[in-house]
């Protein structure tokens, strides 16, 4: 029976095409941001190759900083563009969300270059808008617009501590550019710094969404995925961010570094704890983020400013693969099941302990980061507790063959631990000419009990001796809960244009 | 004084408008005004619009699509305008109907959307499937004592210090009724119930499921809702539904005549083919050297019709689940899950063993090696101190793999195919166990296969064909998979009833019941991916019996699932459609991988020469049926209680998702989350959004892919033998007298008249469609 001699059916209909976005004007834009990659990679060897920090008219001063983030956020627009090509296929306000998408990163791009501080605050303004618009970007669905009228405030508010910050200090220094204003930081009188550092901390933490500043994040998942991508890789640590810019400031009062390492140490914990009783993938991420702020945050606490801006770059990349592979993980589970697992045993503790060490060892030397008795030590100190529990993990393992329970880890384990330093050492020298970026402070009490937080942390969750409680649980379900109205509670107002 | 069953009772009258929802896992696309199909289909629309909100029939601008691109046929339409007694024009109508107020949810009262919001809060924690790490206290006790403990610790309800919850959930439903007459309690209950129709529907289907979670931590309606109306007592929401709406009309609304006049028009145009196909149908006497039992899935047509013009395979339709009602455990898998359509009881435990002790410790080597690489990794991520430096050293691998998978999926899956490879695959060293069924069993199934079928000669090769999916980052590829497997791949069935075939000592009962296999035909069983289109013979030893005639098939399946491809994608070159679609089930970003059984309209039932000849477009079921070896109509009875049943649940699944994406689908992907593997919600929360979301339904350009149209259903039979057995299940004649889905019977014992069962008239004997519009039209002026 040939093709030919068959009767068509009552419904064929040859001309139609279906699937493969037809989309110009997102094609270019998408083309667009690649292109920029590249000019950000080319502007990277640049830099490197001897040019050096460029100042424009008083307005930008483009440094290793500026170069870093100029290629991180042009890596992530692109990547959420062609993603985005597919994924937003057939939505309505595409096109509204792909310029979004572009603008976001034109005013980030703004933001790492600016040195007046007028074009900072409009540039930090800027961003938090346009961040609200992709969270409303269902401009019909009622929730969308209440989330984004949420993120907005907070936003608001946000700019005007950072405007108020960086006023006091423009105010107090007799200069409108950054560079002058940091060049004469330690001239500056106490109450300038401490005020102006308090704003800046403040308008930080807000737009980094730390504790107890979630709520805006944990409200914003109206936003279409690629959009909370952008969002969790590329803005919220805009906090880091300005504490980077602004180091000095912070390096010269230890009293705000240590608010700072207070904060995010909380953030850090809290957000964790908060994770693990969240249902909801995305607010799981949400809260996650809150955590890995607040461990920025800390590393900043801690005078590692070039940390912090390693470790937000890194956990961009974490962060934006988990949003987009949202959808992966649907399959069948049993309530309850465990895997096969022996105790630990002589060789497994050997095994477990000597990763630890072995890691710690190998991240001080190779990163410089506890090889002194300051703040570095306290990270060293949670990698080596990373490597006991991971070693442990696996030597733990009854089914598996000896030599993978006992060699598997420390083999792949090190060299991540190497990959990392890479990474660290690269931005460290980039940001070599950025001032303050590396000034650990030096141990204090304070930081003993910041480690023991961690620490004890570990060893409840580990035990399960929070379990006992229903007001925690109850409490920290509610922490991670939008805003009411936010919340659709009748399908039928439901509106995706 | 109401006694706890008396409420349990009225409780579960309150349900009966509540349809059931599976969990994500294991999507059924089922009928979400199941609860209504007692009664005729306007009727139905109208009491779930009132209860649920929302639109039950497509709107205006679906409609005037539908006219200007030809499908609703300018004749017709006036004749079932005419019928259902509106006589202007088709253009006013539609703009009027459009304007026409709907019954609608009033604004709920703030203190009834607080209850919501936290009853939304605490579902989503009780039924969370292993995603929370610290899951909900003493959810073993069940919903309402889990709720009544943890509720006084809760500071978003207000006074949760002064919160009295009764300690029995009889006692929270009898305190809250009080103060109402209890003729009323049903419908307070039923508009209770309905307000977060997601979790009810789920709550529904795992009250009485075998489910290992709902062990775990129980939960059923009668205890949700006394929890609800215990918290809506404390917070003073009002507990009685606001007074009812607009009373039931006389006559159906406009739409009713549109979509019944569209449905028509492509009716004729089916029935007509198929009439014809059917009287000049040449069966052939030769020996087909091959067989294939595929799926009834609407897929399945695109490909059997290629497959049937690259070469000599004689192809049929047949319940994707091979009429096998097991409970199956896969090798790889950690439970079993019931692999066959929900309406049956898995009876059956399968499991899939090994029959190579060497492969299968390999196997689970791998695999225990990637499971303790995965819970090592889930470990680190959820401790608060580990979890930072993971993220530092591991964010530059997780950097590539972001590149990767965005900027080249199709090398990316290349790879991983490529490293699956050096693992064996269960399929290749496993097979299916049989203890589960005893010979009686085996011999029963085997022999309704053929019976159903209706197939007397067999070829040297006969092959069952399940199907699955493959698609990535997907959280609703269960409902991609086979239907008639609960949202499972169809493999394993096929498998099972392979085997059972392949033994002596069935094949030697067979004989003795009339169903002669020769002694060279062998049994195998493949899978086909419906999202590329491939193919994939299961090994087995059968195989090389008739190793030349295989690999042919191989060949020819391979060439039709490139045809298929660029059929269904609209590209010229086979090759490069058969790409694309492979590129599709890798991408990361894809959201619409493929359309499933969106389109379905149709459902033939017939002998598999007729439906041979036509080219559906991929929008009929079809299922094999030979009426003259079926004179006690006992297959015919199997197949319209059976498979068509769930015909009917996918198609109006479609439909209604299609209609109102927003009350009857999850609206779009774009805004999803999944939570506790189990469902998925729009946004930052609330209800659980059930249902299909909206890139199944309609493509890149807002045009739908499914066009809503109720089932049209075409069965090759003695009308008399239909009659018979509608008489015998009331459900079934419900169905077609309500108008849910349409049947036509086309009987070989008159020329191929064609009867036609519908709408609220009892069957007539050969009377044509037009006759009956006319009577009805007739009576109206």
């Amino acid at each position: 029976m040939h093709a030919d001699e068959r009767e068509r059916g009552p419904s064929g209909d040859p001309d139609r095409l279906t699937g493969g976005p037809r989309d110009g004007f997102a094609r270019t834009l998408t083309a667009a941001s690649w292109v920029l990659w590249l000019a950000s990679l080319a502007a990277i060897w640049a830099f490197v190759a001897g040019v050096g920090a460029v100042d424009v008219a008083g307005l930008l001063h483009i440094d290793g900083l500026t170069v870093t983030m100029w290629a991180v956020v042009a890596f992530f627009t692109g990547i959420v563009h062609t993603y985005s090509l597919r994924y937003m296929a057939g939505n309505e306000g595409r096109g509204r969300f792909f310029v979004g998408v572009s603008a976001f990163a034109a005013t980030v791009g703004l933001l790492v270059a600016a040195d007046h501080v007028a074009v900072f605050a409009a540039a930090w303004l800027g961003m938090g808008l346009i961040m609200a618009e992709l969270i409303g970007h269902a401009r019909s669905w009622p929730q969308a617009r209440e989330a984004a009228r949420l993120a907005r405030r907070s936003f608001l508010a946000s700019s005007l501590l950072v405007a108020a910050g960086l006023g006091a200090l423009a105010w107090a220094a007799g200069s409108t550019t950054l560079t002058g204003i940091l060049a004469g930081v330690d001239a500056l009188p106490r109450w300038a710094r401490l005020a102006a550092g308090a704003a800046l901390a403040l308008g930080a933490v807000v737009q980094s969404a730390l504790a107890p500043f979630q709520g805006w994040l944990m409200s914003s998942m109206t936003a279409p995925t690629p959009a909370s991508a952008l969002m969790h890789a590329g803005f919220v640590n805009a906090g880091g961010l300005l504490l980077a810019r602004t180091a000095p400031v912070f390096a010269a009062e230890p009293f705000l570094l240590g608010s700072l390492a207070v904060l995010g140490t909380a953030s850090a914990l809290l957000g964790k704890v908060w994770k693990s009783v969240q249902p909801d993938l995305k607010r799981r991420l949400g809260s996650s983020t809150v955590a890995q702020m607040g461990f920025m945050v800390l590393q900043a606490g801690l005078g590692l400013f070039a940390a912090a801006i390693t470790h937000l770059v890194l956990h961009g990349f974490y962060k934006a693969y988990r949003f987009l592979a949202a959808g992966t993980g649907i399959a069948r589970e049993s309530p309850g099941a465990d895997a096969e697992v022996s105790p630990l045993g002589v060789a497994g503790s050997t095994v477990a302990l000597g990763t630890g060490l072995a890691s710690a060892v190998l991240f001080a030397v190779l990163t410089g980061k506890g090889l002194h008795l300051d703040g570095g030590l306290v990270l060293a100190g949670l990698v080596a507790l990373t490597g006991v529990h991971a070693a442990r993990q696996v030597a733990r393992r009854a089914n598996l063959r000896d030599s993978w329970r006992y060699g598997a880890l420390p083999l792949i384990g090190l060299p991540a631990v190497a990959l990392y330093a890479g990474a660290y050492r690269l931005v460290r020298g980039l940001m070599a000419d950025v001032p303050a970026s590396s000034s650990p402070v030096e141990l204090t009490f304070l930081h003993g009990a910041l480690a023991a937080a961690f620490l004890t942390t570990y060893i409840a969750l580990e035990t399960g001796v929070h379990r006992r409680s229903r007001r925690l649980y109850a409490w920290l379900l509610n922490a991670g809960q939008p805003r009411p109205e936010t919340v659709l509670t009748s399908r039928e107002e439901y509106d995706d244009h | 004084m109401t006694t706890e069953q008396d409420l349990r009772d009225i409780v579960e009258g309150a349900a009966e408008s509540i349809p059931r929802a599976w969990p994500l896992h294991s999507f059924v696309t089922a009928n979400p005004l199941a609860g209504f199909e007692h009664e005729p289909f306007p009727e139905a629309v109208r009491q779930a619009e009132e209860l649920f909100g929302g639109r039950g029939y497509p709107e205006a601008s679906v409609f005037d699509r539908a006219l200007r691109e030809g499908r609703i046929d300018d004749q017709v339409l006036s004749e079932e305008l005419a019928a259902h007694g509106f006589d202007a024009e088709p253009a006013a109508l539609l703009e009027r109907a459009d304007s026409r107020d709907r019954a609608g949810t009033d604004h709920e009262h703030p203190a009834a959307e607080r209850v919501d919001r936290l009853m939304a809060k605490w579902l989503s924690a009780f039924l969370d499937e292993g995603r929370a790490n610290w899951s909900m206290p003493d959810r073993e006790d069940g919903f309402y004592h889990a709720f009544r403990k943890i509720a006084p610790h809760d500071g978003q309800i207000p006074d949760n210090g002064d919160l009295a919850i009764p300690e029995h959930p009889t006692e929270a439903l009898a305190q809250a009724l009080a103060p109402y007459p209890e003729d009323e309690w049903r419908r307070i209950l039923e508009h209770h119930l309905a307000a977060l129709p997601g979790w009810t529907q789920l709550i529904k289907r795992r009250q009485n499921a075998d489910d290992p979670w709902q062990e775990a931590a129980p939960i059923d309606l009668f205890a949700y809702a006394a929890a609800r109306l215990a918290l809506a007592d404390h917070l003073d929401a009002p507990i009685e539904p606001p007074t009812r709406s607009a009373p039931s009309e006389a006559r159906a609304p406009v739409e009713e005549a549109f979509l019944a006049a569209w449905e028509r028009t492509y009716r004729e145009d089916l029935v007509e083919s198929v009439q014809a196909r059917a009287r000049a149908a040449d069966e052939g006497d030769e020996r087909p050297t091959t067989q294939l039992a595929f799926c009834i899935d609407t897929r399945s047509e695109v490909l059997r019709r290629h497959l049937e013009d690259v070469g000599d395979h004689e192809t049929h339709g047949y319940a994707g689940f091979f009429g096998v009602p097991i409970e199956y455990e896969a090798f790889s898998e950690e439970r079993s899950h019931g692999a066959c359509p929900p309406i049956l009881t898995p009876e059956h435990p399968v499991e899939e063993r090994p029959t190579d002790d060497d492969v299968a410790d390999r196997y689970e080597e791998t695999t225990s090696l990637l499971d303790t690489a995965l819970s090592m990794v889930t470990s680190l991520k959820k401790n608060p101190a580990t979890a930072f430096p993971f993220v530092e050293h591991t964010g530059a691998g997780y950097g590539a793999a972001l590149s990767a998978r965005t900027l080249v999926p199709g090398r990316v899956r290349d790879l991983l195919d490529r490293l699956a490879d050096r693992v064996p695959s269960p399929a290749s060293f496993c097979e299916p166990s049989l203890e589960g069924l005893d010979l009686d069993a085996q011999i029963e199934y085997a022999a309704n296969a053929f019976h159903l079928m209706g197939i007397d000669t067999f070829a040297p090769v006969f092959v069952f064909v399940g199907h699955a999916s493959e698609t990535a980052n997907n959280p609703f590829d269960a409902s991609l998979d086979c239907g008639a497997c609960a949202g499972n791949p169809g493999g394993p069935n096929a498998r099972l009833l392979a085997r059972i075939c392949n033994r002596e000592p069935v094949r030697e009962a067979l004989a003795e019941v009339g169903i002669e296999i020769p002694e060279d035909t062998v049994f195998l069983a493949a899978e086909h991916t419906t999202t590329t289109d491939e193919v994939a013979i299961f090994p087995s030893p059968e195989r090389d019996r008739h190793a030349a005639i295989v690999d042919e098939l191989a060949a020819d399946l391979a060439e039709a699932g490139q045809r298929t491809a660029a059929e269904r994608w609209g590209a010229d070159d086979p090759a490069k459609a058969a790409d694309e679609a492979r590129r599709r089930a890798a991408d990361w970003s894809q959201t619409r991988p493929e359309w499933g059984l969106a389109g379905n309209a149709a459902f033939v039932i017939a002998r598999r020469e007729v439906p041979a000849g036509l080219d559906l477009d991929g929008r009929a079921f079809l299922h094999s049926y030979d009426w003259r070896a079926d004179d006690e109509g006992n297959a015919l009875e199997a197949i319209l209680t059976g498979p068509w049943v769930v015909t009917e649940w996918i198609n109006m699944h479609y439909y209604f998702a299609s209609v109102d994406n927003a009350t009857w689908g999850s609206g779009s992907k774009v805004t999803q989350t999944p939570v506790g593997n189990v469902v998925t919600v729009q946004g930052n929360g609330g209800d659980a959004a059930t249902g299909l979301p909206k890139e199944s339904l309609v493509d890149v350009d807002g045009r739908l892919q499914h066009q809503p149209l109720r089932l049209s259903t075409v069965v090759e039979a003695p009308v008399d033998r239909v009659r018979a057995v509608l008489a015998e299940h009331d459900h079934l004649e419900d169905l077609v007298a309500n108008g849910w889905l349409s049947l036509t019977v086309v009987d070989p014992t008159r020329d191929h008249e064609a009867v036609a069962f519908q709408g609220d008239r009892p069957p007539t004997e050969a009377e044509p469609e037009a006759a009956q519009i006319r009577a009805r039209a007739d009576e109206h002026t």
